[in-house]
């Protein structure tokens, strides 16, 4: 049976204390798992992805990684601290926020060396890393002069070099060209094949269904409607219908029309 | 790709509990500075949020309001008397009150900014050797006076009545200045705003850059907020200061080029939808019976206190 590494109990944030984010969310990730965490624009994803990554703290509700609270209080703890970022990782969904270094090689050396890992070690698991993900090339480029592709690859490097447990992967592929995307559905799949921990925030349901994950489902009310497997979640329409992941869709054909329902996934299922 | 995937990121660590006892983090001087900043962002959703609110005086057309607001500010600044500063002060209050607005929150920013720009700044004005008359209190008694160049500074150092008098005048102008400009910032959105100034001919330019400011803070704070987030979630340890002050100054740079890339996006975007250098406004109504009778009233109370 696989180890618990992250749960939430009663998870509610709001923003402003004001506007709901997320409410009362329970979740339990097991170790190795896939697990998304899809849902409309605005349900919340990348609120519960910023909590389970110690950025904001929940307003009610606990939430547990490797069975240590994890709350303000204690990742003002040295110890924990180090012991917490070292083990997760959170690509964001706007690169550009995420990197902040002046060229590529130094964003990639930069959490390798806040984790004191020495500057020869770091230096060969930039490049092992920058060879991946090929941007080799790229190295000394600041990160305005990337592209979309070459940013999020940057951005996920630029985490993958802390060589974290769990990844935390908001809207990966979201803007990316079809070969881009190929490409990163292949290294989260051998990313989960070397037993790290990925848990993905995205309305992409191809990309739930290719990668075969757990699925939280969360409605526009911030809540979850439903816990399952992909294969489940993805075959029930109705639901998917209900919380906005796909819409009925009118077409003319001349003087015909006929109405059907809609989504990206359901188009190229295969 | 499996086969590819470097062998450092197939090793675990070897515990799954952490060291203890190697002290708390303490916060630094950057991450108080976002929270700060953050603040700009929470501020801007309270205001909008208060302004849309369906009380007393966000039902006001905003021309009257901006009207209200100049012309209080020119009473405010006339008044030499510290009883008429007051009871503007107190007129102000109890329109907060009727406007339903957030008393203690408004009050405590209000005091804070004018105890720093009226109290502090006019303070020294109050000593006996810039303002002369009758010593109330007395701070420094030296043997015999001093001559500076030109001045004489007296053996007595205090603060006089009038020098005192000076200060609380200035202190009331100040905190009555800001109470008009937060109410009525509080009760009307930024886009009312803009169309009342618009509609009193106010330049289109001052305007543009007034509306392009007030959403490049926002785009500023949001970009910087997001930025210190993504650094917190590569930080295992505490930063020291002068580390914190480099990473600022270097990353500053790198925020102003990326502003600067989707400034010039803005404006094409603006561009490509017709953008002429004018502000063209819609949905200007008459103004009310409501409206007339508001400013009729603000206008009888802003004269009663100019008579005073």
């Amino acid at each position: 049976m696989k180890e618990e590494i992250i749960r939430l109990e009663g998870v509610s944030y709001s923003y402003h204390d004001h506007v709901p984010a997320v409410c009362d969310i329970d979740l339990a990730i097991g170790e190795g798992d896939k697990y998304a965490i899809i849902g409309a624009n605005g349900c919340g994803k990348s609120t519960l992805l910023q909590i389970m990554n110690g950025l904001i703290y929940q307003s009610r509700g606990k939430f547990f990684f490797r069975g240590h609270e994890v709350s303000e209080q204690a990742l003002r703890d040295k110890g924990f601290l180090r012991f917490f970022r070292e083990r997760v990782g959170y690509v964001f969904q706007d690169s550009d926020v995420q990197l902040f270094c002046p060229t590529v090689l130094d964003e990639l050396l930069y959490g390798p060396l806040q984790l004191e890992i020495g500057k020869e070690e770091a230096l060969a698991r930039a490049f092992q890393v920058m060879e991946i993900l090929k941007i080799e090339n790229l190295k000394d480029r600041p990160s305005y002069m990337l592209s979309g592709g070459e940013k999020k690859r940057v951005a996920l490097g630029s985490v993958l070099t802390m060589n974290p447990e769990v990844l935390l992967l908001d809207e990966p592929t979201n803007g990316l060209d079809p070969r881009t995307q190929c490409f990163l559905v292949e290294l989260m799949f051998a990313l989960s094949e070397a037993g790290k921990t990925l848990v993905i925030a995205t309305h992409d349901l191809a990309l739930v269904d290719d990668l075969h994950t757990t699925v939280a489902l969360l409605s526009e009310a911030h809540r979850i409607e439903k816990l399952g497997a992909a294969d489940d979640i993805l075959s029930d329409e109705e639901l998917l219908l209900s919380v906005n992941l796909v819409h009925e869709h009118t077409h003319y054909n001349g003087p015909a029309t006929h109405k059907h329902r809609h989504s990206h996934y359901f188009f190229h299922k295969h | 790709m499996a086969s590819d995937i470097p062998p450092f990121l197939l090793t675990k660590p070897a515990a799954h509990t952490y060291e203890r006892g190697r002290g708390k983090l303490k916060t630094t001087f950057i991450e108080k500075g976002i929270h700060h900043l953050a603040e700009v962002i929470r501020t801007g959703y309270v205001q909008w949020e208060t302004a849309t609110r369906d009380n007393f005086f966000q039902k006001i057309d905003a021309r009257v309001k901006v009207l209200f607001l100049i012309f209080f500010i020119i009473i405010v600044s006339l008044k030499k008397d510290i009883l008429a500063e007051a009871l503007i002060g107190a007129f102000l209050f109890i329109l907060m009150l009727v406007s339903r607005l957030n008393i203690f929150r408004l009050y405590k920013r209000i005091l804070f900014l004018a105890f720093i720009f009226g109290f502090l700044v006019a303070l020294p004005s109050a000593f006996n050797f810039i303002t002369r008359g009758e010593i109330v209190l007395t701070v420094l008694r030296m043997p015999k006076p001093l001559s500076l160049w030109i001045y004489m500074i007296p053996a007595e150092i205090g603060l006089t009545r009038e020098g005192l008098y000076g200060v609380i005048m200035l202190t009331l102008r100040v905190a009555n200045s800001l109470a008009i400009s937060f109410f009525v910032l509080n009760t009307t959105t930024f886009t009312e705003i803009i169309k009342a100034l618009k509609i009193l001919r106010i330049a289109d330019g001052f305007l543009m850059i007034l509306t392009l400011s007030y959403k490049y803070i926002f785009i500023f704070a949001r970009m910087a907020e997001d930025m210190h987030l993504a650094k917190k979630s590569r930080l295992a340890g505490q930063v020291n200061n002068t580390d914190a002050r480099r990473w600022i100054a270097g990353r500053m740079a790198l925020i102003f080029k990326k502003t600067q890339l989707r400034c010039e996006d803005i404006f094409k975007a603006m561009l490509c939808r017709g953008f002429s250098n004018r502000i063209m406004i819609y949905g200007v109504g008459k103004l009310q019976a409501r409206d007339w009778l508001a400013g009729v009233t603000f206008s009888l109370v802003g004269a009663l206190f100019l008579w005073m």
